[in-house]
């Protein structure tokens, strides 16, 4: 194997997992803002992984540009979407789940 | 006199008073004994069984309207009747057709003919309500008016004066951006470019680009900010890793907090960064932002912590500032908190 699918491999590997962490997250976090952070988040790393390792497969190239581009983007947009679910949660007035929910509060 | 009557949908907006004003010097004016309705439509279906928080409000609400009334018209006060209804309890009024058919409704059962919108009267929130209203209650056969009363400029309008110079910036980097994806210089492409480019900037040039920029100082950021996206970059791995652990250990250790604190930071681009960047920082997410306010929910007690130590807000202020703005007192220094805190000062 030549270094650059190794590096190629290791950031599939990387992207894949982080993808799964988001999925995991979405499944056991308690509430809809716990979600978002597993879901938005942890993604956002996993596909900037995986267009990395796009990048780098097509080394310097058209399509390695696009793949920035697409990385740039989605750090823009991932977030602002977050923001947007986050920020609509609170509208509606849902309350945060906290670790003291079961308390004698 | 039913024709000089108006029905008057009213909400809590800042121009409410001065619709109030506008009506009511209207109705004095108008011969006859017109009588003005103010109708409060809630959105929320009200059960018998208990009064909604928004049936209280609306109540409230109508009250001080008519004292208004009553302040304004002084001594005409007796050649106008006044009247107050909340409506649409029995149902959900989602979507502007529906205050229209509860509006048209109201209107119908008391003959009046003529509705005078407050130019804010929005109670559906972010959504424009109004040009659908209106054309859904013209569409219903009332005469439909907006209240010409003056708005505050509360928000800096969407449009800003602008130069060839910015249609000219806007018009090439969407032409280069066009070019780059397509990857190629074909006739075709080119054509089809110039056209793509020239639509978004001849609708978009007075939107986007915003007034002078200089020159001197967007390079010392631009150089600023080629520093700070490796560094945000390192800071979202290492975060990420963390949040890893947290979702994959078998016992779930969160403790998910909301956080508020005020940033020191000064204007909208530096508090969108900063904003962004806390948001892709994993285990911290903005939840609203007011001017220097932030409300941000954390996951975990070590995000939260990371977050109140100010690196970001720091290196943020370094990229938009300079060096010696970042050397200004944490957040946790400057006395933000957390809510357990401060509940624990309300009980």
């Amino acid at each position: 194997m030549t270094p650059r699918e190794i590096a190629v491999l290791a950031l599939v590997a990387g992207g894949a997992f982080f993808a799964f962490v988001a999925a995991v997250g979405l499944l056991r976090l308690p509430d809809v803002y716990t979600r978002t952070h597993g879901a938005s988040k942890s993604d956002t790393l996993g596909a900037g992984l995986a267009l990395a390792a796009v990048a780098i497969t097509f080394g310097f190239d058209l399509s390695s540009v696009k793949a920035a581009l697409l990385v740039l983007f989605m750090f823009i947009t991932n977030p602002t979407a977050a923001h947007a679910i986050a920020r609509a949660a609170e509208d509606q007035g849902i309350e945060p789940w906290t670790t003291d929910e079961g308390d004698s509060e | 006199m039913a024709g000089d009557d108006l029905l008057v949908p009213v909400d809590d907006s800042v121009t409410l008073r001065k619709t109030v004003a506008y009506v009511a010097e209207r109705a004095a004016d108008a011969d006859g004994r017109p009588t003005l309705h103010f109708v409060y439509p809630v959105s929320e279906r009200i059960d018998t069984s208990e009064e909604g928080a928004e049936a209280t409000a609306a109540v409230e609400l109508l009250d001080r309207i008519e004292v208004w009334v009553e302040e304004d018209l002084g001594e005409d006060a007796d050649s106008v009747g006044v009247e107050t209804a909340v409506v649409g309890q029995t149902e959900y009024l989602f979507n502007p057709g529906d205050y229209a058919d509860v509006l048209a409704d109201y209107a119908r059962r008391h003959g009046v003919e003529t509705v005078v919108l407050d130019p804010e009267y929005n109670p559906l929130g972010m959504a424009p309500l109004l040009p659908p209203l209106e054309g859904e209650l013209e569409a219903a056969g009332l005469t439909v008016e907006l209240a010409p009363v003056e708005r505050p400029t509360r928000r800096s309008p969407l449009t800003r004066t602008a130069g060839l110079g910015q249609f000219v910036v806007l018009f090439c980097s969407t032409y280069a951006f066009y070019l780059l994806v397509s990857g190629t210089l074909s006739t075709f492409d080119l054509a089809t470019g110039a056209i793509t480019a020239g639509v978004v900037s001849a609708l978009l040039w007075r939107i986007t680009t915003r007034g002078e920029v200089e020159l001197s100082k967007l390079g010392g950021r631009l150089a600023r900010f080629a520093l700070y996206v490796p560094f945000l970059l390192w800071e979202i791995v290492k975060a990420n890793l963390d949040i890893a652990y947290v979702v994959l250990h078998p016992r779930l250790p969160i403790d998910p907090r909301v956080v508020e604190f005020d940033a020191a930071v000064w204007s909208a681009l530096p508090a969108t960064t900063l904003a962004n960047s806390i948001t892709l920082t994993p285990g911290t997410l903005t939840v609203d932002v007011t001017q220097r306010h932030f409300t941000v929910h954390s996951l975990t007690a070590g995000a939260r912590d990371d977050l109140l130590d100010g690196a970001l807000e720091r290196a943020v202020r370094f990229v938009f500032y300079g060096r010696r703005a970042a050397r200004i007192a944490s957040p946790a220094e400057r006395g933000a908190r957390t809510d357990d805190e401060t509940e624990g000062e309300n009980e």
